[in-house]
């Protein structure tokens, strides 16, 4: 029978044994000083950044949205009943938006039009490049891009035209106050008065715009009533709308998804650190053997013990973790400067509570779980240890107690990084890889230990010592492949990531790509338009289809339809059914796709209206065969019965369309065609766009090139991004290297001067140092390589059905940066042992 | 667990057994001693290395539990208590002086004293430290940290560690192993003369008989058992 403890010091008793014990500068924890600073201090600046964007996009919501509230539709301005419906609330500024073609002489470029009424805008201000306000737009007056300006060489007060209609440059602009709002442009904007494009012949029927009318709320409406009110007085009007609170939904799902992608590398980058910290916490704990067992002596009992080097240690982590915070939200803006203009609002240095906490509390976690083991070790360390020395070893079995903080400290990182994730089942399959990452990572290290063990042992001295250092008790090769090899992975995946992308972007896209999509061609001039393109490119692929844009009404059973304004959510993946769409009809299956089910309509066909849907939304939605779609074009109703399902080819970067039509159903309605051009070998003919302009003046071109230029352009920055979040990875494994090596300094300490004394140069001694480092940065780039790589082309092959195209040298040269960067901080951190004297080293053994 | 009456003995063991590892390699340690010690009595225990002096002891401290016996230490029954409980009743009952010193190197003497004070959650630990070093004649040593003490001024602490919370109890082992004769012979005096101060029970492990002839009683071990007991 035994009598248990029931006391146990205070806390406040424990601290000021703690405190004591703690060196002013925490000598002895500075390895969990410096992983918790980097950890915390990345996720700090990654929240910072996220926070201060979203509270930037929050503010500004009515700047970014030119009103309170906004309704889009296309292809018409707004009914006079719906018109009437908004002026209820307040002021109304309609605008106009599409795509068009300008040209000056003989240059020619594509523009986004942006056609405003006079109030606009209604919030905010347009500022031209000069800086001043831009004023008032005089009737034939327009602003535009810079971008425009240099492609037709034309400057303030020079004249160029717009479809048929000849326009003057009121100046260039320079801030668009609801630029954000506009979303994702293919050329860049022209600012012109609200007639203009009317009078310039480009909104004939079947043309292809948009027009958007903004209001600002003379009352205290709440615009997400109002929005509902729209919705039910005009449920098939096909209007889009948005509220001030939601201007830019858009750029706060990318701020949104980033910030969160980043948050998971930085997390992934702390739980490296967080070996780091194990490490740490053990080595010091290790180093106060004789301190605790002296206070077990004196009285303390394993919880006092407990107690004490908790509270040490966690102060030391919570002064890494406020200095990180600190150089978190220091380094926000060049964290800014890295996404560039990606960013949809600037960032400057800015404090955000809640990010901040969230990053600490990451910290406070991280450091639970891999605290917790070695503190709970040294609780069962013998006071006999002083005695007799070291009767057993450190904490044998101790391993169970530690069951507990160790899965809360998880569960609280688990449930930390998922609240409020906006995706929280791709966040937690990031972190089950990234979990499983990390257990591959510590299998192979001891894997690689134990083969360390088992090779036969060179011949020669310095690469036996070598070897034997990777496998002697004490060894930190598993944590050292785990910490290292996760960071140095995560250059390679990304690294060939990235470098297969901008390879399809650069070589496979354009090769399948067109190189022009030309909208608004009036189907009766098709043929003249052929003719324009064969007679300066006559090897030009042309393929063409009828464009028009409607809305899904009801589907389903043709005796009982599903209403699509009744539904309170759509079926899962059947985002084909939501709002206005681009819609056509064709005599024959489109090229690329396959009948799936079903039989296409004869040719000529003029029986009942019939339409081919693809295979996947069909699924999605529950359709069938024999099921009918009624849908509304330019405020027409039409009921079309489902004859087929088809598989759609989305690679072939050619016109898709979910819902293809018998012609007979859709060829009465005023539309107009697009065609996809390409050139032989994607050599675009020049003067080409000039004659199109002025062949076509209703017409727009979007050019492909400079799209994925500004692609590329986009990947480079987010790669970049991606990078600086796991270089924090990269270094936070350097930290435990540096503190493995400082851990096993005595031991090195004695080999060196054994070696010495049994006549080893220092020479020799260096190339032990460079054949061990050697040694583990050939493992670490054999990991690093097969395990990066390997989860590329998973991400690249089957997440994006990409074409696997490393660039092998620059992944090779990514590398070999990462490692050269630990190779010299290990020799760094290696030279005191290489200093030690042998006769006064040995006196101190 | 209360201070025992004056007629009661502070130690009481009965057939102690210490046996360290298990089936093969286990090595029995102490095979069976039996040693009574009155309270206020000095006792030197001496003996050849490997007889078991710092086993007995560790047992006797609570440090280590005995494989079998009984043993009774300042009233409380040692053979019934795990580690937690023997450490709670080391507080402020049993004080121990090591060889090697063992100052906990990050604290100053004054902290190093007050340390086991605070831990048996005794009241001005603080002043009761400062008291207790001038009492060893270090009042001018309190802020000092063990590495700025010498040899002897270092176990002076550790002895002042011992002492101030005036237990009943006061274990040394080899408190002059590590010192030179001269140092030797004044840090046993400043023991003796505040052990008598406080009248507490004193059990010191010492190699050297002129030392050991300097307590009531002289007992001498040889592998593991008591081979000589003597009363001066």
């Amino acid at each position: 029978m035994s009598e248990r403890s029931a006391t146990t010091l205070g806390w406040r008793a424990a601290w000021g044994i703690a405190r004591r014990d703690l060196h002013r500068q925490f000598r002895g924890l500075r390895l969990l000083l410096v992983c918790l600073f980097l950890g915390v201090g990345a996720l700090a600046a990654i929240g910072s950044l996220t926070s201060a964007i979203r509270s930037e996009l929050d503010g500004q919501g009515q700047v970014i949205l030119g009103g309170d509230f906004e309704v889009e539709v296309y292809q018409r301005p707004l009914t006079e009943e719906e018109t009437a419906f908004l002026e209820r609330y307040g002021e109304l500024s309609p605008g106009l938006r599409m795509q068009a073609m300008a040209s000056a002489g003989e240059a020619a470029s594509p523009v986004e039009l942006k056609a405003v009424a006079p109030n606009w805008p209604l919030y905010g201000t347009l500022t031209l490049a000069d800086g001043s306000a831009a004023g008032d737009l005089p009737p034939d007056g327009a602003w535009i891009a810079q971008g425009v300006a240099e492609r037709l060489g034309v400057s303030a007060g020079d004249r160029f035209t717009i479809g048929t209609l000849p326009l003057t440059v009121a100046g260039i602009i320079g801030e668009e106050p609801d630029r954000l709002s506009e979303g994702f442009t293919l050329g860049q904007t022209v600012i012109v008065g609200l007639d203009v494009p009317a009078a310039a012949g480009l909104t004939l029927p079947g043309a292809m715009y948009e027009t958007k009318t903004r209001v600002r709320f003379t009352g205290a409406d709440d615009p997400t009533a109002v929005e509902e009110e729209l919705e039910e007085r005009f449920p098939e009007s096909g209007l889009d709308t948005r509220t001030r609170d939601r201007a830019s939904p858009g750029a706060e799902r990318f701020v949104s998804r980033m910030g969160e992608f980043l948050t998971l590398v930085g997390l992934a980058a702390l739980v490296i650190a967080g070996i780091g910290i194990g490490l740490g916490v053990g080595s010091y704990l290790e180093a106060r053997r004789a301190g605790i067992a002296t206070l077990k002596i004196l009285g303390a009992t394993s919880g006092d013990i407990a107690r004490i080097y908790t509270l040490q240690i966690g102060a030391a982590a919570l002064a890494g973790s406020l200095a990180g915070l600190a150089a978190g939200v220091l380094v926000t803006p060049l964290l800014a400067g890295a996404l560039g203009e990606l960013l949809p609002v600037s960032a400057g240095v800015t404090v955000a509570p809640l990010a901040l906490l969230r990053a600490l509390a990451f910290g406070l976690l991280v450091t639970l779980v891999f605290a917790a083991p070695p503190v709970l070790r040294a609780r069962a360390f013998p006071a006999m240890a002083l005695m007799r020395e070291r009767v057993a070893p450190l904490g044998a079995g101790s391993w169970r107690a530690a069951l507990v903080p160790v899965g809360l400290g998880l569960a609280g990182i688990a449930l930390l990084a998922l609240a409020g994730s906006p995706t929280p089942g791709l966040s937690a399959g990031f972190l089950g890889g990234a979990m499983a990452l990390l257990g591959l990572l510590a299998l192979l290290g001891f894997g690689i230990r134990k083969a360390a063990r088992n090779v036969p042992r060179p011949a020669h001295p310095i690469w036996r010592a070598a070897l034997a250092n990777l496998h002697r008790p004490g060894a930190a090769t598993g944590a050292l492949v785990t910490a290292l090899g996760f960071g140095l992975s995560a250059f390679v995946l990304l690294a060939a990531v990235q470098t297969s992308l901008d390879g399809n972007i650069r070589r496979s896209v354009p090769a399948i790509a067109p190189d022009y999509f030309v909208l608004d061609i009036p189907k009766t001039r098709l043929e003249e338009f052929s003719g324009v393109i064969a007679a300066v490119a006559p090897d030009a692929a042309i393929e063409s289809t009828p464009t028009l844009r409607g809305q899904v009404i009801a589907y389903g059973d043709p005796d009982n339809p599903t209403v699509v304004a009744e539904l309170e959510e759509l079926p899962e993946g059947a985002w084909g059914l939501r709002g206005e769409r681009g819609m056509t009809y064709a005599a024959q299956v489109p090229p690329g796709n396959v009948l799936a089910q079903g039989e296409w309509w004869p040719p000529m066909y003029r029986g009942e209206p019939l339409v081919s849907v693809d295979e996947e939304l069909a699924t999605a939605a529950g359709l069938k065969l024999g099921d009918i779609i009624t849908i509304s074009v330019l405020g027409v109703q039409k009921t079309a019965t489902i004859a087929s399902f088809r598989r759609l080819d989305w690679e072939s970067m050619g016109f898709n369309y979910v819902f293809v039509f018998s012609p007979n159903t859709l060829i009465d309605a005023p539309h107009n065609v697009a065609a996809t051009v390409s050139f032989q070998d994607g050599q675009v003919p020049p003067g080409l766009l000039r004659q199109l302009a002025v062949t076509f003046p209703s017409s727009s071109v979007i050019e492909v090139g400079p799209i994925l230029s500004e692609a590329r352009a986009i990947l480079d920055q987010v790669s970049l991004a991606i990078l600086a979040a796991a270089s924090v990875a990269v270094l936070a494994g350097v930290a435990v290297l540096l503190g493995a090596i400082a851990a096993a300094r005595a031991a090195r300490i004695y080999d060196t001067v054994i070696l010495r004394v049994l006549g080893a140069s220092r020479g020799q001694l260096l190339g032990l140092q460079f054949a061990e480092f050697g040694l583990l940065a050939a493992v670490l780039a054999g990991v690093a390589l097969v395990l990066g790589s390997g989860l590329a082309w998973l991400v690249i092959t089957q997440l994006f059905e990409f074409d696997w195209l490393p660039d092998w040298p620059r992944i090779l040269a990514v590398l070999g940066a990462g490692l050269a960067l630990v190779l010299v901080f290990a020799f760094l951190a290696s030279l005191p042992v290489l200093r030690a004297r042998p006769a006064a080293a040995l006196r101190s053994l | 667990m209360t201070t025992p009456p004056l007629n009661q003995p502070a130690i009481s063991a009965r057939n102690l057994r210490l046996t360290l590892g298990s089936g093969t390699a286990a090595v029995e340690i102490l095979k069976g001693i039996d040693l009574t010690v009155p309270a206020g009595q000095t006792l030197a225990l001496l003996g050849p290395s490997g007889s078991g002096k710092s086993s007995l002891m560790a047992v006797l401290t609570g440090l280590e539990r005995a494989t079998s016996g009984d043993l009774s230490v300042a009233g409380a029954n040692f053979a019934a208590m795990d580690e937690d409980a023997l450490a709670l009743a080391r507080r402020g009952r049993i004080g121990i002086v090591l060889q090697a010193f063992h100052l906990l190197p990050t604290m100053t003497a004054q902290e190093n004293v007050a340390t086991p004070m605070e831990l048996a959650g005794m009241d001005n630990a603080w002043e009761r430290a400062a008291e207790e070093l001038a009492a060893v004649g270090l009042a001018h040593r309190l802020t000092h940290y063990p590495a700025q003490l010498s040899g002897g001024e270092q176990q002076r602490v550790a002895i002042a560690r011992a002492l101030a919370p005036r237990p009943p109890l006061i274990f040394a082992d080899e408190p002059t192993g590590n010192l030179d004769t001269t140092t030797g012979h004044a840090i046993m005096d400043v023991l003796l003369a505040r052990r008598a101060d406080t009248g507490a029970t004193l059990v010191m492990i010492t190699h050297d008989r002129d030392l050991a002839n300097l307590c009531d009683r002289v007992v001498t071990l040889g592998d593991g058992l008591i081979v000589s007991d003597t009363t001066r």
